[in-house]
């Protein structure tokens, strides 16, 4: 017995890295699917399931950049939902729809500027300060709809959004999969990619090494409003029709699948390859629990408990190989000295 | 002026501040909205703030330990309606067993969060963004997308809000009320007098010394969101009693009421500074500013959130820059070490033992 | 003869594959000041850890009056009246003074009753002599005043050993008079202390009895009245005091840099300087004379209030980092861990950071080849001791670490070099390394500002020491004028009117 759970915890210890882990988990999820139904595994299928949150991880891509640098953004769902409401409330005052949708990634802009302000130059938590912004984005995108819908937008802004723009991918897709490579190269191979997980480990070092620290900050907030509105555009063209509720709770979904993917939530290491794979896990997944007729809302519980699970794990983890250093260390203990 | 310094704290003059921040709205929109002091509205306001006060109290215990529970929301949803069902289908459960199964449901679901952040180590934003779905979906799941209707319940639940204990003129003190402010007295006597409320206070303000002074940290920690479920478990009943209709989103977002109320309130969220009294302070300023802009035609009731969260940013904001000029008002108490004779002079018998 | 309160014996520790302790015996007797001494490493900190149930020890075994006992966590060390107390005083900021002192007692009853609180905080305090309001929150209370909280804590503990870790290091002068006042006076109340000094000064002046650890053995423990500085510090470091490198003298280049009244409201005033290329200004002072806060102020960490900066001939006013790189101005922190370098990232990624810019392309993407490149060459050029420069940092020892930092400001080729505390907490060897490499940066015509409290050091290596005390300039002393007793007096405040003599 006692053998059964040694071998089980050297296993568990050659596991290094999390990356494997999430592969594996992935696999998991595949070959469960894929017996459920072979429709699974079509390419229509897949492409479909990305659909369906695209919106979402096109906002992890920045909020990965965010838990990097050690801050967060809660508001991000609600910026989304502003951008849409407003839009929809721009177009019904008359506003030709191009010039709203400007307006509208301005006003991103402004709300990432406004949550940056006050985080790197204030220098409050960014925790409270998105959280506080999370409501206010959210009132005001009520205060312009009210409780009401509005749709019937022109009929090319909705096949922006559903159509199958170059090949079978929608425009969506094109922005994510552009969004993705340009994340990929900044975070991983730019300058300022290394000042991001830098400030994200010690900020002060950065400071006194001559990083600007407050303009990377507000670079990456106003980033995250750009992106988040620009999300809830399309968010708005692919359903063809905005309510002041839409996007709403969208952060447990976004953060979930930034922690899964191996970003640590205190700042500093992370990168995108595991997001991306806890992006093809958690799509997957709820895609699996669609196909066994599971409703929305325990797909969103499955993924709370996910989000809970993907920081516990690695603590369980971690303490499980501290168990095995000490271990190692009696022996080593033996030596005289 | 050190005498008037030495009876006052920052802390107390923040709150002395926002009294007068309290009384300053509500003389704002009495002159705005015609016959706006009556019996009615006292009622609408005080058993809204009842309900907010007692998860904010929770909220309060878990802030000072420099964490956060956004899932009080969906346990008071659950708690409504798991309760309010229960009820339905069987109007004799007495009155004191249905508020223990309430309180019951939130202790275990406070202790899910409690364990996972306090022994499990994943920090409790995270922790409670999954349970906030996680029981939300519970209550979906088990009540089918069913409602909780006041046609059903026992008379005795459907007449709680109505309960006075004492009335001044037009003014009742609801009952519901009543129950709010024994909780307010209760946790305002744990966080001052019991060492367990102290410690609270300790481990917020410095963690590391906490455990260096071999505090139970993790035990506390646990013990504030058991606490917090509970109180929310409290305010599930509160706000089955004060609506009777439960639906499945029934109090979302009293997890962001709770949180702005007790900021408002002055409690840190850098941990080891507020009170319970400060917490109440600001549930009465929001519920006060949400009833009051229903009341208001002037601009939109759906102003209601996006005010809600400037007011927590600019308490958090003023706190940052003006608590601390505040507090350096309060003079720094430098060293003084009296009398060097008697101390020579012990050196010189210590010498002289010594030889 | 006395017993004694607590005994060590023969206690040894290992961590990981580091003998921290290796058959370590201590004894204190009651009313006794015992300095223990020794260099970073030596093992002082593991000693008190396992005193106050932090670590177990491997082997060896603790007593108390004679009788075996176990420690195993915080609570049992208060329980046997074992307290400690830190560098940086664990005092709760939001809680006043009286409670700061009763928190940990668990047998004040179900209830705080707060007026007897107050009424015992201020008991105790009084036994002290020490004159604090007891309802003042922590939070406004000076360093020194904290610590005094904490001494009152222990005492109220029933405390009859008191472990004091390097309590003088971020006291100004008149404060660590303070504190030793409340030493002697627990002393005469019977009170032991172990006392963990870095300053011999200060071990000389407190102590009873000094025991000298090296490398985690016991090599000497002598009464105060046999010690000698000399042998002390020869205990320490293994070696006579004279193996100091002795900096070769270099011609005076160019003027590079003059500070003229440089303030800053509640910090420093008045410091006025001249930098010349290949020459060492050293800068003594106690801790707590701000040295460093005008090294942040040169660099554009902290700037200055007022006062002029003339880089290369022209006025400059320093606002950020960023100016003082581009103007070839550079700092390395005493503080490696915390502000000096990011320890899970590489070395080549540390050492490129200020200069990121310079590897990067058009594209703002870093050129990898590039910056490894760099680094190797830093690798080579101070022997780093590292399989490659992509290991972390972290897995480096203090020496290399210190190298590497090293190696991060010269890549920024600096004019002015600010060291502060370079060789803190590094061995003898990479101490010496770290000397020649200074040699050689002078020799290329680099000026360095070297913060040291380490005296023989500045003594050594500087051509021009800058003494400061308490944010004031004291004097400038030529190498020729500067002996241990002229910039100890200087510091210590002594003596005013040598100000005059640099000028």
């Amino acid at each position: 017995m006692l053998q059964k759970r040694n071998l089980f915890l050297n296993s568990l210890a050659k596991l290094k890295s999390w990356e494997g882990f999430l592969l594996f988990l992935l696999a998991v999820i595949f070959i469960i699917n894929s017996q459920q139904t072979s429709a699974y595994l079509s390419v229509q299928n897949q492409i479909n399931l990305f659909i369906l949150s695209i919106e979402k991880i096109i906002v992890v891509l920045t909020m990965t950049f965010l838990i990097i640098n050690a801050e967060i953004d809660l508001s991000a769902p609600s910026i989304m939902g502003l951008a849409a409401c407003l839009m929809a409330w721009l177009y019904t005052q008359g506003v030709p729809l191009p010039l709203a949708l400007a307006i509208c990634l301005l006003v991103g802009v402004l709300c990432g500027l406004f949550n940056g302000l006050w985080i790197a130059y204030a220098n409050l938590s960014s925790l409270v300060v998105t959280l506080a912004m999370l409501i206010c984005y959210r009132g005001l995108a009520r205060v312009f709809l009210e409780d009401k819908s509005i749709g019937g937008f022109p009929e090319w802004f909705n096949l922006l959004g559903q159509k199958p723009l170059i090949g079978p991918f929608p425009l969506a897709m094109i922005v994510f999969f552009v969004l993705l490579v340009i994340a990929v190269v900044i975070l991983q191979y730019s300058g300022f990619g290394r000042h991001v997980f830098v400030i994200g480990n010690n900020a002060e070092v950065a400071r006194y090494s001559g990083v600007r620290v407050k303009r990377v900050k507000m670079l990456l907030y106003v980033a995250s409003g750009f992106v988040s509105a620009l999300a809830g555009l399309l968010f708005a063209a692919r359903l063809g029709a905005v309510r002041g509720d839409t996007a709403l709770g969208f952060e447990l979904d976004i953060i979930t699948m930034v922690l899964l993917g191996g970003v640590s939530i205190f700042g500093g290491s992370g990168s995108l390859f595991g997001v991306f794979l806890s992006i093809l896990i958690v799509l997957n997944l709820r895609n699996g629990m669609s196909l066994a007729n599971l409703t929305g809302h325990l797909q969103t519980g499955v993924i709370g408990a996910l989000l809970i699970f993907s920081v516990l794990a690695p603590n369980i983890f971690a303490q499980v190989r501290a168990a095995f250093r000490r271990r190692r260390v009696a022996a080593a203990r033996d030596e005289a000295c | 002026m050190k005498r008037l310094l030495s009876m006052t704290s920052p802390e107390r003059v923040r709150e002395l501040i926002l009294i007068l921040l309290i009384v300053l709205v509500s003389l704002f929109f009495s002159s705005q909205i015609p016959n706006y002091f009556n019996a009615r509205f006292f009622n609408r306001v005080s058993t809204s703030v009842a309900i907010t006060a007692v998860i904010a109290i929770g909220q309060t215990l878990v802030f000072l330990t420099r964490n956060f529970d956004l899932s009080v929301g969906s346990i008071v949803g659950f708690t409504a309606y798991f309760v309010g069902q229960q009820l339905t289908r069987n109007n004799d459960i007495p009155p004191a067993l249905a508020v223990l199964m309430a309180v019951g449901i939130g202790v275990v679901m406070g202790a899910i969060n409690g364990v996972i952040i306090s022994y499990g180590r994943v920090p409790s934003i995270i922790t409670t963004i999954g349970t906030l779905a996680v029981y939300r979906t519970l209550l979906i799941e088990f009540s089918d997308a069913q409602t909780v209707l006041t046609a059903k319940l026992p008379k005795w639940v459907v007449d709680l809000p109505r309960v006075n204990i004492i009335s001044f003129g037009d003014l009742d003190i609801r009952l519901v009320v009543g129950i709010m402010l024994l909780v307010v007295v209760i946790f305002q006597f744990v966080l001052t007098y019991l060492p367990f409320g102290r410690r609270l206070y300790a481990i917020g303000s410095n963690p590391e010394a906490a455990r260096n002074a071999g505090f139970p940290s993790q035990q506390i920690v646990f013990i504030a969101f058991v606490l917090s479920g509970a109180l929310s478990g409290l305010a599930g009943f509160l706000f089955l009693a004060r609506f009777g209709n439960v639906t499945v989103v029934a109090g979302q977002g009293l997890e962001f009421a709770s949180i702005a109320a007790i900021v408002v309130g002055g409690v840190s969220n850098n941990g080891g500074s507020g009170t319970v009294f400060g917490a109440l302070l600001g549930a009465i300023m929001i519920d006060l500013l949400e009833n009051s802009l229903i009341r208001w035609l002037a601009i939109s009731e759906f102003w209601r959130d996006a005010i809600l969260g400037m007011l927590i940013l600019l308490a958090v904001a003023s706190d940052k820059l003006v608590l601390s000029k505040l507090r350096s008002i309060w003079t720094r108490s430098e060293l003084q070490i009296t009398d060097e004779t008697v101390v020579e002079k012990q050196e010189a018998e210590h010498h002289v033992a010594k030889a | 003869m006395e017993k004694p309160v607590i005994e060590t014996r023969h206690i040894s520790k290992r961590f990981d594959m580091t003998q921290a302790l290796c058959d370590v015996s201590l004894d204190l007797y009651p009313g006794e000041v015992h300095a223990l001494v020794g260099e970073n490493g030596a093992g002082k900190s593991t000693l008190i850890k396992i005193l106050t149930g932090i670590h177990r020890p491997d082997e060896g075994e603790i007593l108390l009056d004679g009788k075996a006992v176990q420690i195993h966590n915080s609570q049992d060390a208060q329980a046997l009246g074992i307290a400690a107390i830190y560098q940086e005083p664990m005092v709760f900021p939001d809680l006043n003074v009286a409670e700061n002192i009763f928190i940990s007692h668990q047998d004040r009853g179900k209830f705080v009753r707060w007026g007897k609180m107050y009424k015992d905080a201020e008991a105790v305090l009084a036994k002290l002599d020490v004159k604090l309001n007891v309802r003042s929150q922590a939070r406004g209370l000076t360093l020194a005043a904290q610590q005094a909280v904490e001494i009152a804590k222990a005492i109220s503990l029933q405390a009859r050993v008191l472990i004091m870790d390097e309590p003088t290091a971020s006291l100004s002068a008149h404060e660590v008079q303070q504190l030793f006042k409340l030493i002697r006076s627990l002393r005469s109340q019977g009170v032991s202390i172990l006392f963990i000094g870095h300053r011999l000064e200060e071990v000389f002046e407190i102590s009873d009895r000094i025991t000298v650890l090296r490398d985690g053995m016991k090599i000497s423990s002598k009464l105060r009245s046999e010690a000698t500085t000399e042998g002390v510090i020869r205990d320490m470091v293994g070696r006579e005091i004279k193996d100091f490198f002795l900096k070769g003298a270099t011609k005076r280049g160019d003027l590079l840099m003059s500070v003229r009244n440089l303030s800053k409201a509640g910090v420093f005033r008045g410091i006025s300087f001249d930098v010349y290329g290949g020459e060492v200004l050293g800068f003594a002072g106690l801790i707590g004379s701000r040295r460093t806060d005008v090294c942040l102020a040169l660099f554009g960490i902290e700037p200055a209030d007022s006062g002029e900066i003339i880089f290369e001939g022209k006025p400059q006013k320093i606002r950020s980092p960023q100016q003082a790189l581009e103007l070839g101005i550079t700092y390395a922190s005493e503080d490696r861990r915390k502000l000096g370098l990011t320890m899970p990232m590489s070395i080549a990624s540390n050492i490129s950071l200020p200069m990121l810019p310079r590897y990067m392309n058009v594209l703002g993407l870093i050129r990898r080849h590039e910056e490894i490149a760099a680094a190797e060459e830093f690798r080579r050029r101070l022997m780093i001791r590292a399989e490659s420069v992509n290991v972390p940092v972290e897995r480096l020892s203090g020496g290399n670490q210190q190298k590497v930092m090293l190696s991060k400001w010269l890549n920024a080729n600096p004019k002015v070099l600010i060291l502060d505390e370079p060789t803190r907490g590094i061995d003898v060897g990479a101490k010496a390394e770290v000397h020649h490499m200074i040699n050689d940066l002078t020799d290329r015509g680099l000026a360095v500002i070297l913060v040291s409290s380490d005296l023989p050091e500045v003594l050594a290596m500087s051509d021009r020491i800058l003494v400061m005390r308490e944010g004031r300039q004291m004097g400038i002393f030529e190498k020729a004028q500067a002996t241990e007793e002229t910039i100890m007096t200087a510091a210590m405040g002594q003596n005013h009117n040598v100000a005059e003599v640099a000028a």
